[in-house]
């Protein structure tokens, strides 16, 4: 379970988060909303600990992220897979290597490696693709391999921020579909974004920041 | 489907996975090398000449010593007799000689005797053979008493002088402490020369990965987001290093045998006139196993410099860049 208690984080005279409050059950899947400035992508960088907040504390099953500190902020980051809208692919390796990077990290072997490459490049449906150079696919098909590089380690938690941003609306539904796929399987999932067609036909808790507050929740 | 799951390794250790990133890294690094062979050759090459240079100087320096190290130093006067002067003279002169107090022993070199260990030790027996004569006088070896300072050396010498039947008297020890000196002074410049091109191969070196770090830099970045340590990041740039180091070790050995292989001719003449029956010693494994270690542990080094930098001040950027 995820939960922010009373998280402020202030950049000079400006807050971005402001005693902010909420809590992420486990196997749930949120979306987080709100207009550019609003705090959502600050929430993202402090639940993976790329900054820290200048007040309150966020709980990851219960253990405050203020005692992760040196090498263990690499442990609590592998417990996420993460998603952005840019791809953030490595264009010297091909997709099977981008994939396969997570699970390097951890220290998997060869055998294991190449087993779950194939399984996760199976559910993003780009198994031909597994040895193909990133810069020959797709938008939709580099956020896919993006998507399956955060799920290959079998993470506890899926954050995404703006996946959809550069997609065109039939491939932003392909891409929740996913997302929800995944969840299903017990992955929690926190999504943040602006898209409001994605946002309407989702079923899942809906969460809006605005002015680094929790303005509303409640199901889309 | 995929479950989530916490870090189930099963049979896989700890110890196991370290060995399986190293290999990654090891090998990830290799292939960086094999894609840019001019950048590698240069690098290399830049490793080597900065190992090379200073190793062929001590290794000649080494070998100067060994003749240094071999020559009798014990203070003595060699008394070249007059070249007319016979073998019954010879003899005179030497019991007038022990008979000096200051003088411990004397020493009569029959010419005859001393030609024929020219010629073997020279090697010149045709050019010895065309001669009409013997051209080398008898020879006497004063060795005068230990408490025998510099100055009484040089009068004891004067005195001999004027004896007949004298022609010329040598202190013979001169040669060798100029020698030695000389050799003390070597020591000392090779090995500032060395540190300072030690020093310039760890610059160049740390440029080199400074320059490799920054065209991964996005891989730096992804890394360090996805839960990779910063041993992780740093890890396939310390390998670089290790085998450009190792790279320029081995090259340097080359350069070093191929450099022995032209001086040995200079040098041997020099043992020659330095009466020095040895030949210039090849470099042996000593020399093309210490230049390898020493090139990679020059780039572990500057590997672990620059990385421990870069890829620290690159993951303090992306922590900036994503706010």
């Amino acid at each position: 379970m995820i939960e922010f208690d009373r998280v402020s984080r202030r950049f000079g005279q400006q807050d971005a988060l402001r005693n902010l409050n909420l809590q992420i059950d486990d196997g749930e899947m949120a979306l987080l909303t709100g207009h550019s400035g609003a705090g959502k992508s600050t929430l993202l960088r402090l639940l993976l600990l790329l900054d820290r907040p200048t007040g309150g504390q966020i709980l990851v099953d219960g253990q405050s992220t203020k005692q992760v500190q040196g090498n263990a902020v690499g442990h609590y980051r592998r417990r996420f897979g993460v998603v952005f809208q840019e791809h953030r692919l490595l264009f010297d390796r091909n997709v099977r290597d981008n994939i396969a990077l997570p699970l390097e990290i951890a220290g998997f072997s060869l055998h294991d490696t190449n087993r779950r490459v194939r399984a996760a490049l199976d559910k993003v449906g780009l198994l031909a693709k597994e040895r193909a150079d990133p810069n020959g696919l797709s938008g939709g098909e580099q956020q896919r391999v993006a998507i399956a590089r955060a799920v290959v380690a079998r993470p506890e938690f899926l954050i995404a921020d703006e996946p959809t941003g550069n997609l065109d609306p039939a491939l932003s539904v392909e891409i929740m579909t996913l997302f929800e796929a995944f969840n299903q399987v017990g992955v929690t999932v926190l999504v943040a974004t602006h898209d409001l067609s994605l946002i309407a036909r989702s079923r899942h808790r809906l969460m809006t920041l605005a002015a680094g507050q929790l303005m509303q929740a409640g199901v889309a | 489907m995929t479950q989530p799951q916490k870090r189930d390794q099963g049979h896989w250790g700890a110890w196991a996975a370290w060995r399986a990133q190293h290999r990654a890294a090891a090998s990830t690094s290799w292939q960086k090398l094999v894609v840019q062979p001019v950048v590698t050759a240069v690098t290399w090459l830049v490793i080597a000449i900065s190992l090379a240079l200073p190793s062929t100087l001590l290794l000649t320096l080494d070998n100067l010593s060994a003749v240094a190290g071999g020559v009798d130093r014990s203070p003595q006067l060699s008394v070249l007799l007059t070249g007319d002067s016979e073998l019954p003279v010879a003899e005179q002169l030497q019991r007038i000689l022990k008979s000096w107090p200051e003088i411990d022993d004397v020493v009569l070199l029959d010419r005859e005797l001393a030609l024929s260990q020219f010629i073997q030790q020279t090697e010149l027996a045709t050019v010895v053979g065309s001669l009409a004569r013997n051209p080398l006088p008898h020879t006497l070896v004063v060795m005068p008493g230990p408490a025998l300072s510099a100055a009484a050396m040089t009068e004891l010498g004067q005195r001999v002088q004027t004896l007949s039947g004298v022609d010329r008297v040598i202190v013979d020890t001169r040669w060798v402490a100029r020698l030695e000196t000389a050799l003390q002074a070597g020591w000392r410049w090779v090995l500032a020369l060395g540190a300072v091109m030690l020093m310039g191969a760890v610059l160049v070196l740390g440029n080199t990965l400074r320059l490799a770090i920054e065209a991964r830099k996005d891989e730096i970045l992804v890394v360090n987001l996805i839960g990779g340590s910063p041993a992780f990041a740093r890890r396939p740039f310390l390998y670089l290093g290790l085998w450009y180091g190792v790279g320029g070790g081995l090259v340097a050995a080359l350069l070093l045998m191929m450099m022995t292989w032209w001086m040995a001719g200079p040098v041997n003449t020099l043992f020659l006139l330095y009466e020095s029956p040895q030949t210039m010693r090849a470099p042996g494994a000593f020399y093309p196993m210490s230049l390898t270690v020493l090139g990679g542990s020059l780039g572990l080094l500057s590997a672990r410099l620059a990385a421990g930098r870069y890829v620290r001040q690159l993951v303090s950027l992306a922590s900036s860049q994503n706010r």
